[in-house]
């Protein structure tokens, strides 16, 4: 493919060349695109094996849809609301048990890790550990209800801002922070919930 | 301020440092304290998560997409074309029968396609007549209400 880079009125001149049937053009869009795409399917579905064949289906859609695009938001939002809906509807879907590293520690270990999260190593986390703070989180999030999931997946992982998210989502700016402030409440609550039933 | 209050603000300061007021608090009450740890332990694991860097598009990607999409648009939309007219077929032709089938089985007399209003009425003086009302005898007058009604 050419070169990944392109200025706004280039960006422009290659959609509207896409919305004529220019499937070349498109290939332009894609390889600009494809890194941020793969971090939101990556973020939200947590299925490495399957991350590049959602982020070609992302696109495959995108492209599908592509006459729709009005030029009102950006086409990085546009396309990342259809990545998001995506791996939404594939969530739903596809609700598969995944290897959990924190189910498969010990009591022991488990308390010496929520010890260690709260006052973190100054040299970090190794590897092992990681993969169990993040297995914890994962499996809190898979209990968590999808908005909440999706909000906080986006926040706190996809590093969003709040107005980013609102663009995204269409949904007001003061509608987003009170449903981020619900959703952590709310996860916090479960933590405290899953801890008693692990008692 | 309450526990409500303290751990709403812990919820919302997410990550950020709390005010004085809220940290005393915390080491005055055992479960908010809990509630906050827990924050701590949560914001450390979406850190470790949001740290694990997502993969690479591997090699081709981009070409491998257009290819496909090259493809799609010389049988696939075709087909997908043809498909929803077709279904859409389907759904015509089943709607007419369904509206075919009911004009059948609905009943050919009724309030609606029964004897006209006007037929009725005659119809009704027409009773009346053989029988006298009990209040008022004859009801003659309806016929006058009836253009072309049966006259006796």
């Amino acid at each position: 493919m050419a070169r990944s880079e392109f200025d706004v009125s280039q960006e422009v001149e290659c959609i509207r060349r896409v919305q004529k049937g220019d499937g070349e053009a498109f290939g332009l869009l894609v390889a600009k695109y494809q890194q941020r795409i793969l971090s939101i399917v990556f973020h939200l579905v947590r299925r490495r094996d399957e991350v590049e064949d959602l982020a070609q289906e992302v696109f495959f859609k995108a492209f599908r849809a592509i006459r729709s695009y009005n030029f009102q938001s950006s086409f990085a939002t546009w396309l990342s609301r259809i990545a998001v809906n995506h791996c939404y509807d594939y969530l739903r879907k596809v609700r598969a048990s995944r290897v959990s590293y924190y189910s498969e520690m010990t009591e022991e270990s488990a308390h010496e890790l929520e010890r260690k999260a709260e006052n973190p190593p100054p040299q970090g986390w190794d590897h092992a550990e990681r993969l169990a703070l993040r297995d914890f989180v994962a499996r809190l999030l898979d209990r968590a209800p999808e908005d909440d999931r999706l909000i906080l997946s986006l926040k706190e992982l996809e590093d969003y801002s709040v107005e980013e998210i609102a663009d995204l989502l269409k949904l007001k700016t003061s509608t987003v922070k009170v449903r981020l402030h619900r959703a952590r409440k709310r996860m916090l609550e479960d933590l405290e919930r899953w801890r008693q039933e692990g008692k | 301020m309450d526990c409500k209050e303290i751990r709403d603000l812990v919820a919302e300061r997410w990550g950020e440092e709390l005010p004085a007021e809220v940290r005393e608090h915390l080491s005055k009450c055992a479960g908010c304290e809990v509630f906050w740890r827990n924050a701590r332990f949560l914001q450390a694991g979406f850190r470790a998560w949001a740290a694990e860097t997502p993969p690479e598009a591997s090699f081709g990607f981009a070409a491998r997409l257009v290819r496909r999409l090259q493809v799609w648009e010389t049988t696939g939309a075709r087909s997908e074309f043809f498909e929803t007219v077709g279904r859409r077929f389907v759904y015509a032709t089943l709607a007419l029968t369904l509206a075919l089938l009911l004009s059948l089985a609905l009943p050919t007399s009724g309030p609606v396609r029964g004897v006209a209003g006007a037929d009725f009425l005659g119809l009704q003086s027409h009773s009346q007549a053989s029988q006298p009302d009990v209040v008022g005898g004859d009801s003659g007058d309806t016929h006058d209400l009836i253009p072309g009604g049966p006259t006796e």
